[in-house]
């Protein structure tokens, strides 16, 4: 995943292709994430221009939604489910394995990787499961994430 | 002539491996000079099996799995692209018992065809169903899914027919098909494996559902854990404009009806029909208070009918075959046919789309073979994390949304989770609890504080704080949350609270815990 | 009177004709079926446990306190979302609501401070009780340690006692339409916010209905804490602007604790805005002067006198220069921030205690064009309609006028309409916020120059009739048809078309022909304006333009549409009402009739001048050339609000007597020998009439800090005079104005206590008021088409003055700023600023936030320059609150034609970069004869304006007969060069002015 770094101008680009969809807010959030990565702060005022919502319509939706992010996001995500169906084969013991291995705590990150909760993604008979920088990976083991982790960066 | 070689794209697949193997048969069969040609299908559903590659012969197509990259090798030299035999050989695909059993209606294409190709989709009776509704009225169409009973599968099991027909009935000067495939909950894949196998099959279904209703805009509400569906569906909607199909003119038919995609922004709740409607305008996904009923006053204020992946994918084959053979399966109320997803600690997981009424102890023991594991089952989550735990006692329950309910559970978006004897059903309980509160919209009070009070109650419980005083404190809030909710998140959250409570209270004993 | 708790119904009244009958409890109730089971409960006397609802918002369902059992339904729906249905039996008591509504009470209070700082404001601790919860059993996770936010000056944002029902959040979206709340965050971690930031950072307004919606003590007004909770309320009403909204005065004593709007005030309805709501403690600021104060020169030190020896000094000078210079060497001004009894009083001292009709009103500098212009057309001089109405109008036309700063109250309902589905055309040189604001989009914004309000006016119509969209039916039935007839041919002429008139508005002619299409094409379209049309020398043939489209669109007599003047201060209706113009008794019945004035001579027992007075322009004028020596002021700042303030000064500097009666010294009493202190709003014990014609009292909520009321005051002084005047108490003028103006007839106090506010006309036959206008017939018989030609104004942008400037007010300051000064409303605005487009900005390297010269052919000042898009190029802005930045040092003198309503609007400046910053203001000094040349012009501008195109010199002379001074028309006929006129006024001139038919 490469992200384009931030200026007002290129985002000012991106939300010219979602202003004037219905309902624009979340999916301009989302155009920026996609773009730059997150959506910082200073984004609010614009896409509350844009779409001619208020700030605070802005600050509701980005804070509402746990895919958007306000700060860079880390070089790799690691997202492990922790939903039932990958309770049921595991995956506490993964979450516990990968904290482990990557030497960080689930839902923080340090400067290579974040790991993050996920409640489920689908793969629930192959579990248990990850998404590794938007890869999803069944029957995952730490040591498998590491590797692809290690591959990527 | 080229071999057809079938090689899964579902991302399940591609989760263990698929695309691997794809480029391992390309490349050994590119060595091999054999002229081969890789279709990316959707998944059979069988998921024990997979990856499981298939190669088109003369007497059908034939499947080798689960198939490894180091298995390549050995299967060219076994000649698996004549069908010939090999230690993965599970002869004619369509012969496996295991997928033989099963009665494909919705899921019918899902795996035999590519994916995206709109040849494939019609040589497998696609458009039938849309080709015959242009023939119709508004007011036959939404007859022809009333009797055939089909109900909401997106968990609260709603006659489709009649959620159509007040959309119908209500004068506007614009309305909405939208389609529910924000499938979040633990234990169910079917829409994704659906959008990924079979995306226009989704489409047709919502295109008659704007014939009858006279919407012309259709919504597909996808969350945003589901990348690959969302693409698939994106591809095969861009594939249906330039057919002719979705459009200004569909089919010819001088009627108009498009279809867009919405990503979802990692929230549960968004599944809740009028929290996806929020979410779909752009807003926080909070849930909306009913009535008005969102058929009446629904996306944007307009009348909208949502339904489920499943249900609007089931559609087609309903107009196409007739409202008599869809009713014809199931029982009582239950008709026609659900699309079963068994996952968590199964040994044979995967979709099985039957007709209602098989047992969860044919699901869990006959089409699952037990635990992964290997070691026994203790407890099976039925219908997602607002689903209740059923002990193995409760095996023989028959899996309809009727039975379902008298068995203290509910039925949900047909999954099924197994979970073997180490399971901790206190643990479970407080997860369910954690798991609401994490993702409640925040709106009514039962959901938005409760959830994160039954957790803490569950842990003193876990701790022996007060445990007399605390069980009945948690079964009050269960209460309160229940009747109190404003929709299924906070009310149904107890469910599987209090049926591993009542089920299984030895694990809500700190002294048998230890 | 104790505190009044007004009652809430839970969710807003329905509207449906259907009606259902339902059972709760048992009991029997009819009801229309849009009526949720909450409100029918409440209206049947069933109280219903709730926490998130509240009858001033939709239903949201959140707290899940009120739900209900219903017969053959499953579950426990919540009774403020379910709406009744026909034959419900509803049951709200039983033990499994109980535990439901215990469970839900103990989940709130096990995150809700044990003691909160709201005390009894705290709906939940009642709460808890009335459902009876025992104990809370919870212990966990809380928001116990969350901090205050106290960066509103006004209240206090205390998270720990939020409950997160939303209403706030809510009263922000639905009431105010601002949207500066959201909640952040989801699940347990939802909490309010404002966009993340702290309140005074954020996009809040301050109009306090968060504050007034929250049901505990998470925003609460700072004075609760600082004062204490309030034992009593008079209900009153706001003295800022024209919308007149009623508040619930909330006493602790003697001492205000809180301004809270009214759910039953007609005008507001519950809502309010940072002004009314918050921004009255200049009414007991330490600035007031309490005692009466006089010296004998300007120069000389004040002294404080008794009333006695003031009014004593008054009457005796001002007595002594009527017998010096004449009995029409006196006059006063009325101000429209008073009552209509205060006014009253001082046009009846004037005209019978003074014996002339040197009577004029501060609305002679705002709204004195839609008094003229309204009385042509329609034969009245008001609004049409009532704020109400907005809501049933499917397009609405702004012009000149920007409600969310200058009438929020009414820009919050307009707002509403707006995001339901009303369209909006917004005709202004500005980008006001309307034009586009969260959730609401201006479908077209006519962008044209100050100054070409009337082209764009008659383009719109040329459109209307050139398109066949002339709504024939209503003209004929309706309307004087050679008047129209006149005005067809005048306006179908090519020269009105927009594409004629593009170079001129700069508005795109495509524009002006689709929003004159839409106004005119669908079922109900309302013009409001506000002094962004009368404040030009074509001040009144704008407002009659409008009249003329609003008549060839039939768009006048019903809910939804009208012509609907935004008035500025608090009572300019009332005090054009009462008789404030030197030309018309009250009721705007022209002095020359002696019928008139014989109800009013016999009343009043004395004899009337029948000779129109001065207006406050001649005043000054005639000042200067030393004819007109003693004022009497009433609440006025003349010295700081009227335009070429040098001007203004020169006049009061060589007068014998300036009489100033107001709360504060201001610039006008720089140049008093007498200061009469005036009383606020909170102690007078009167009306206000708004906009809507809306008669509202006015109550003391507290005792005269001067120890007398003001009308008073002016009796005490007639009598001085030597006329007898005095009245028990107030209530006795208004019988006076009921008697002697048949508008008013039937209003009484009692009735007004009866009926909360009557909008007048109020006589037998309309007992209860009149909402909308001109329903059957216009208040003249028949609608009069005036013919409106554009003609542009003398004050043009110049080599040496490129720029036009335009003048405006802001949300948070008022007018003068005499009163918003005086508050912590200063945080929001603390000077004048100018805004000037980019392009000018870079022209004249000028940076954002720097200090500018602005200068114009009478005047400079300086003042900080704001880089903006809501300027167009070549158009300057800013507002007048401030005496240190002077803007009116910079406007001229020029002013309508019909009315002498200054051109504020218009005036060419230039403006440059100052280096030295803040150094004051300078006057230019004016040459020659300023008052000659200025009759010069005023005719001139009469014979050009004069709607007519038969025999126009009778129309001039006509004119200048009704309503032009026999000083000034003295001046005209005998030292005016023939030369510097007009032809038509040549011609006007040598008619016999006494005998010119009408």
């Amino acid at each position: 995943m490469s992200f384009t770094p931030w200026s007002s101008e290129a985002a000012s680009a991106v939300l010219d292709t979602t202003r004037d969809k219905p309902g624009p807010v979340l999916i301009s959030l989302q155009a920026l994430q996609n773009a730059f990565g997150y959506v910082p702060k200073e984004a609010v005022e614009m896409v509350a221009k844009a779409c001619n919502v208020s700030r605070a319509d802005v600050h509701g939706v980005l804070t509402f939604y746990h895919d958007l992010r306000t700060s860079p996001p880390p070089r790799n995500s690691v997202r492990i489910c922790v939903a039932e169906a990958c309770q049921s084969v595991g995956s506490q013991r993964l979450v516990d394995e990968t904290e482990r291995v990557f030497g960080t705590r689930m839902d923080e990150s340090n400067e290579d990787v974040e790991l993050k909760s996920v409640y489920c993604l689908g793969n629930c008979a192959l579990g248990p499961s990850a998404m590794v920088n938007g890869e999803l990976i069944g029957r995952s083991t730490a040591d498998a994430l590491h590797h692809l982790v290690k591959a990527k960066s | 002539m080229s071999i057809r070689i079938y090689v899964p794209k579902d991302a399940a697949v591609r989760s263990i491996g698929a695309d691997y193997v794809a480029l391992a048969i390309e490349a050994e069969s590119a060595k091999r000079g054999i002229s081969i040609d890789i279709v990316r299908n959707g998944t059979r559903g069988a998921l024990w099996l997979e990856p499981m590659v298939e190669v088109e012969t003369r007497e059908g197509r034939v499947a080798y799995g689960p198939v490894t990259v180091s298995d390549v090798d050995s299967l060219f030299d076994a000649s698996f692209h004549m069908g010939g035999q090999h230690k993965l050989s599970l002869g004619l695909t369509e012969d496996i018992p295991w997928l033989a059993r099963q009665d494909r209606v919705t899921f019918a294409r899902v795996g035999v065809i590519d994916p995206l190709s709109l040849a494939d989709y019609q040589e497998h009776g696609g458009l039938v169903g849309l080709r015959r509704a242009l023939t119709l009225e508004q007011e036959e169409i939404v007859t022809e899914v009333t009797q055939s009973g089909l109900r909401g599968r997106g968990g609260a099991g709603f006659p489709a027919g009649i959620k159509w027909r007040t959309v119908m009935a209500t004068q506007s000067d614009q309305k909405f098909i939208c389609c529910n495939a924000d499938e979040g909950d633990s234990g169910t894949f079917a829409d994704r494996m659906l959008m990924e196998g079979d995306p226009f099959t989704l489409l047709e279904g919502m295109t008659i559902a704007g014939l009858a209703v006279g919407a012309s805009e259709g919504v597909v509400y996808i969350r945003s854990e589901y990348p690959a569906a969302y693409a698939t569906l994106n591809q095969a909607i861009e594939f249906a404009r330039a057919f002719g199909w979705l459009g200004d003119n569909v089919l010819g038919s001088g009627r108009a009806f498009d279809i867009r995609t919405r990503l979802g922004g990692g929230s549960y709740v968004c599944g809740e029909e009028t929290a996806m409607l929020e979410s779909i305008e752009g807003k926080r996904g909070v849930v909306r208070s009913k009535p008005p009923l969102p058929a009446i006053f629904g996306l944007f204020g307009k009348p909208t009918v949502i339904n489920n992946v499943l249900t609007l994918a089931t559609v087609p084959a309903i107009l196409a075959d007739g409202a008599d053979a869809y009713m014809a399966r199931g029982v009582g109320r239950s008709v026609g046919t659900q699309v079963f997803q068994l996952g968590g600690n199964i040994a044979r997981g995967g979709i099985v789309e039957t007709a209602f009424g098989v047992t969860l102890e044919e699901l869990v023991n006959d089409y699952g073979s037990g635990t992964l594991s290997g070691l026994p089952v203790r407890a099976v989550q039925v219908g997602g994390p607002l689903g209740a735990y059923l002990p193995v006692s409760s095996l023989n329950v028959s899996m309809d949304y009727e039975s379902l309910l008298a068995a203290g559970g509910m039925l949900g978006h047909g999954g099924v989770v197994v979970f073997d004897e180490s399971v901790d059903m206190a643990q479970q309980a407080k997860f369910a609890m954690e798991f609401c509160a994490v993702e409640s919209c925040g709106k009514c009070t039962p959901c938005r504080l409760g959830s994160t009070r039954g957790a803490e109650t569950i842990l003193k419980i876990m701790n022996g704080e007060d445990v007399q005083d605390n069980k009945k404190l948690l079964l009050d809030l269960c209460e309160v949350m229940t009747d109190g909710s404003l929709c299924a998140m906070g009310g149904l959250t107890p469910l599987p609270v209090r049926s591993a409570m009542l089920h299984f209270s030895e694990d809500f004993d700190r002294r048998a815990r230890a | 009177m104790t505190l009044l708790i007004e009652p809430d119904y839970g969710t807003p009244a329905g509207k449906s004709q259907d009606i259902v009958e339902i059972e709760i409890d048992g009991v029997s109730v009819s009801i229309p079926s849009d009526t949720s089971i909450m409100r029918a409960s409440a209206l049947a006397g069933i109280s219903i446990p709730k926490l998130c609802a509240t009858d001033s918002l939709n239903a949201f369902g959140s707290c899940r306190l009120c739900v209900v059992e219903i017969d053959g339904r499953n579950g426990t729906p919540s009774s403020c979302t379910t709406p009744v249905s026909d034959g419900m039996k509803i049951s709200t008591k039983s033990e499994r609501l109980d535990r439901i509504r215990q469970g839900v009470m103990e989940l709130y209070m096990s995150d809700h401070p044990e003691k909160c700082a709201a005390g009894d404001e705290c709906e939940m601790h009642g709460m808890a009780k009335t459902v009876g919860l025992k104990e809370v059993r919870y212990e966990g996770q809380s928001h116990l340690d969350l901090p205050k936010d106290e960066t509103n000056p006004y209240f206090t944002f205390d998270s720990t006692e939020c409950i997160v029902c939303n209403r706030c959040v809510r009263a922000c979206d639905e009431v105010q339409g601002t949207f500066a709340l959201t909640i952040e965050n989801r699940g347990f971690e939802s909490r309010v916010s404002s966009s993340g930031t702290s309140f005074i950072e954020s996009e809040c307004v301050s109009c306090g209905a968060c504050v007034q919606a929250c049901p505990t003590g998470a925003l609460t007004e700072k004075t609760l804490y600082t004062i204490g909770t309030p034992t009593r309320s008079v209900i009153t009403t706001c003295a800022y602007c024209g919308v007149g909204c009623s508040f619930k005065a909330e006493m602790r004593g003697d001492e205000l604790v809180r301004m809270v709007p009214y759910k039953q005030g007609g005008a507001n309805e519950g809502h309010s805005c940072v002004k009314g709501r918050f921004a009255w403690g200049y009414a007991t600021h330490a600035d007031r002067i309490t005692t009466p104060m006089i010296r004998e020169k300007v120069t000389d030190p004040w002294k404080a006198v008794s009333w006695e020896h003031a009014i004593e000094y008054s009457s005796t000078k001002l007595k002594a220069i009527q017998s010096q210079y004449g009995i029409d060497s006196i006059g006063g001004i009325t101000s429209s921030r008073c009552t209509n009894e205060e006014v009253f009083v001082v046009q009846k001292m004037i005209r019978a205690a003074f014996g002339n009709n040197n009577v004029d009103t501060c609305a002679r500098v705002c709204h004195s064009p839609t008094g003229y212009g309204l009385s042509q057309t329609f034969g009245t001089s008001a609004g049409t309609q009532d704020f109400e109405s907005v809501e049933h109008s499917d397009v609405v036309l702004l012009i000149g006028a920007n409600p969310t700063a200058a009438h929020p109250v009414f820009a919050s309902r307009l707002k509403q309409a707006l995001r339901k589905g009303t369209k909006l055309i917004v005709v202004d040189p500005r980008q006001i916020e309307l034009v586009r604001t969260p959730h609401i989009e201006a479908t077209y914004h006519l962008q044209l120059l100050p100054g070409t309000n009337v082209a764009i006016i008659n383009a719109m119509a040329h459109v209307i009739a050139e398109e066949g969209l002339i709504d024939r039916e209503f003209v004929n039935a309706r309307c004087d048809l050679d008047s129209f007839a006149r005005w067809e041919e005048f306006i179908s002429l090519p020269e009105n078309s927009p594409e004629a008139l593009e170079a001129l508005t700069r508005v795109p002619a495509e524009d002006v022909r689709k929003a004159a299409r839409l106004y005119a094409t669908v079922p109900n379209a309302a013009i409001y304006y506000g002094l962004g049309v009368t404040e030009h020398s074509q001040g009144s043939t704008m407002v009659m333009g409008i009249a003329n489209l609003a008549m060839a669109t039939g768009n006048i007599g019903r809910k939804g549409v009208g012509v609907n003047p935004l008035r500025g201060q608090n009572n300019v209706q009332g005090s054009c009402d009462m008789g404030s113009f030197p030309h018309e008794l009250p009721g705007y019945r022209h002095i020359s009739n002696p019928k008139t004035r014989e109800i009013f001579e016999i009343q009043w027992k004395t004899v009337l001048n029948a000779k129109p007075g001065m207006r406050i322009p001649n005043m000054f004028d005639s000042a200067i050339s030393n004819e007109f020596k003693g004022i009497y002021i009433q609440g006025e700042d003349i010295a700081q609000s009227d335009p070429n303030i040098s001007h203004v000064h020169a006049a009061l500097r060589s007068m014998e007597l300036v009489i100033v009666q107001d709360l504060f010294l201001n610039e006008t009493s720089k140049f008093a020998h007498v200061f009469l202190p005036g009383t606020s709003f909170l102690e007078k014990d009167g009306t206000f009439t708004n906009a809507e014609r809306r008669i509202n009292r006015v109550r003391p909520v507290m005792a005269s800090k001067t120890g007398k009321s003001e009308w008073e005051v002016t009796c005490d002084l007639a009598t001085a005079m030597g006329y007898e005047m005095g009245y028990e108490n107030s209530s006795q003028i208004m019988d006076e104005i009921a008697a002697t103006t048949p508008t008013f007839s039937g209003v009484s106090f009692a009735k007004l206590d009866e009926l909360g506010s009557i909008q007048w006309p109020c006589n037998a036959e309309h007992p209860e008021g009149t909402p909308v206008m001109h329903v059957d017939h216009f208040v003249r018989g028949e609608g009069r088409f005036m013919v409106t030609p554009y003609v542009p104004t003398d004050e043009k942008a110049t080599r040496k003055f490129p720029l036009l400037l335009t003048t405006g007010r802001i949300l948070s300051q008022y007018n003068v700023g005499a009163q918003t000064r005086r508050t912590a409303n200063v945080v929001w605005h603390s000077e004048d600023i100018l805004d000037i487009h980019e392009s000018d900005a870079e022209l004249r390297g000028i940076e954002d936030g720097s200090w500018v010269k602005l200068s114009s052919r009478v005047g400079e000042t300086i003042m900080k320059a704001r880089i903006t898009d809501q300027v167009p190029a070549g158009v300057v802005y800013t507002t007048f609150h401030f005496p240190e930045s002077g803007a009116n040092v910079i406007t001229t003198d020029f002013s309508d034609w019909a009315t002498n309503c200054p051109e504020y609007k218009v005036t060419a400046v230039d403006i440059a970069p100052s280096i030295k910053g803040p150094q004051g203001i300078r006057e230019h000094v004016s040459l020659g004869d300023v008052e000659l040349e200025s009759i010069i012009r005023m005719a001139n501008q009469i014979a050009a304006n004069v709607p007519t195109n038969t025999a126009p010199e009778h129309a001039v002379a006509h004119h200048i007969e009704q309503f032009w001074t026999p000083y000034m028309q003295e001046r005209l006929m005998k030292e005016v060069d023939r030369a510097a006129l007009s032809p038509i006024v040549i011609k006007a001139l040598e008619l016999d002015l006494n005998h010119v038919p009408s």
